[in-house]
């Protein structure tokens, strides 16, 4: 092994580490490791998703080659065929802990359908930055919120993807533009999904790609007019 | 079921995309037509996982499929079979599915990539595309494994050094 040499004593091996396993090169054992480790360290997670952003690009040259209805059968018996009713489920933990994981994958796969959908219907060349999008989540809670940005409607639509916001409390949504204070968006209807107004002002500032950010208040809102309580969610707002 | 109706959206706009990555990489449609299987079931279970990348939608699918993919074909035993003869389908003009893919992420990596050595810029493009190991990259480009290595560690410090540029 090179790797110090070529990577200099400063950076590790994990950045290379992370573009060989996204690049494709490795032998099986080697990203067995490195796949065991994106599931584990959060860190060289983010060192991989950061790699795969730079090479996503590449995929363009992809052809799009339609597969045999066959396929989708088989994926529909494999993920559908089991399933029960769930209101005549049993009581027994397993199955409200099955429930509960596949409400969670199917807020989340709805809300990708939905991003997937978005470029076919409005060509971003024809209309860009109109909307964009912010995935709102943090290292230390599970709340986690995908935010669409619709210019043209003044409006943010939130999906709720995970995470609760409890009994006595609110989640409410803040705008960060650089070192000022956030501006609070208002609090966050109940539900897996809420659309809020979003008023002239913040307006601008969102369309030039500020970050948004979830933090926890007693019910009705933050009563001093900054956020109180933890953030639980936040992430910047990207184009589609 | 509304679940459902999302997943078959999902399916619909995507599965093209994904299982042109996973013949590309696979060079097989049977096993092809299995990964898919093995993908968009990952993709049910692992959806919530979205939200804490920085990659676009569809991106994040076509991660999964590439990685996937892979997977299987490190796990296959023996040499791979000849890329040119297996694959019948030639790099497409760009549709409406790459505009999605390069969407969200910077285009600078094509324009890093003409900033190495041309056979260089061949290796990584060919080793993404393609999900070609050390040992088949070596093979192909007629160099020992070790010199495989250092050619593609080097080509990939100065990919980021341009990108950090």
């Amino acid at each position: 092994m090179t790797l110090a040499e070529d990577n200099g004593p400063e950076r590790g091996g994990d950045d290379l580490l992370a573009a060989e396993y996204v690049l494709g090169v490795l032998a099986a054992d080697e990203r067995q490791i490195a796949s065991r480790r994106i599931d584990t360290e959060t860190a060289f997670a983010r060192l991989v998703d950061a790699w795969e952003v730079n090479f996503a690009s590449m995929a363009a040259a992809y052809a799009t080659v339609e597969p045999p209805a066959s396929v989708k059968t088989a994926i529909d018996r494999r993920l559908f065929a089991s399933s029960a009713p769930t209101s005549a489920a049993p009581s027994a933990g397993f199955w409200s802990n099955l429930a509960f994981w596949r409400g969670l994958a199917a807020a989340a796969i709805a809300a990708l359908a939905v991003y997937v959908a978005l470029p076919f219907v409005n060509p971003p060349v024809s209309r860009p930055e109109t909307r964009l999008v912010a995935s709102l989540a943090a290292d230390n809670s599970n709340v986690k919120y995908l935010a669409v940005y619709d210019a043209a409607r003044h409006e943010v639509d939130l999906s709720l993807v995970s995470g609760e916001r409890g009994t006595g409390k609110d989640f409410e949504l803040w705008m960060i533009e650089g070192k000022n204070a956030p501006v609070s968006m208002g609090v966050i209807p109940a539900g897996q999904t809420a659309r809020m107004a979003v008023t002239a002002a913040v307006q601008h500032k969102l369309a030039q790609g500020a970050v948004l950010a979830v933090s926890l208040e007693p019910t009705g809102g933050s009563p001093t007019g900054q956020p109180t309580g933890p953030v639980v969610a936040a992430g910047d707002l990207k184009g589609i | 079921m509304k679940d459902r109706a999302a997943f078959d959206l999902l399916y619909k706009q995507t599965s093209g995309k994904l299982f042109g990555v996973c013949l590309r990489v696979l060079r097989d449609r049977g096993e092809a037509e299995e990964a898919l299987q093995e993908v968009f079931v990952k993709i049910w279970t692992k959806a919530d996982r979205f939200a804490v990348s920085d990659l676009s939608p569809i991106s994040w699918l076509v991660a999964i499929a590439r990685n996937h993919s892979i997977d299987r074909i490190r796990a296959r035993r023996g040499p791979s079979a000849n890329i040119d003869a297996a694959l019948d389908v030639a790099d497409p003009t760009p549709g409406p599915e790459a505009m999605a893919v390069a969407g969200g992420e910077t285009e600078r990596i094509h324009h890093c990539l003409d900033e190495l050595e041309k056979d260089r810029a061949a290796a990584v493009r060919g080793a993404y595309l393609n999900g070609e190991s050390y040992a088949e990259l070596a093979e192909r480009h007629k160099v020992p494994l070790n010199t495989m290595r250092t050619w593609l560690r080097r080509s990939l410090l100065k990919l980021r050094e341009c990108l950090e540029r």
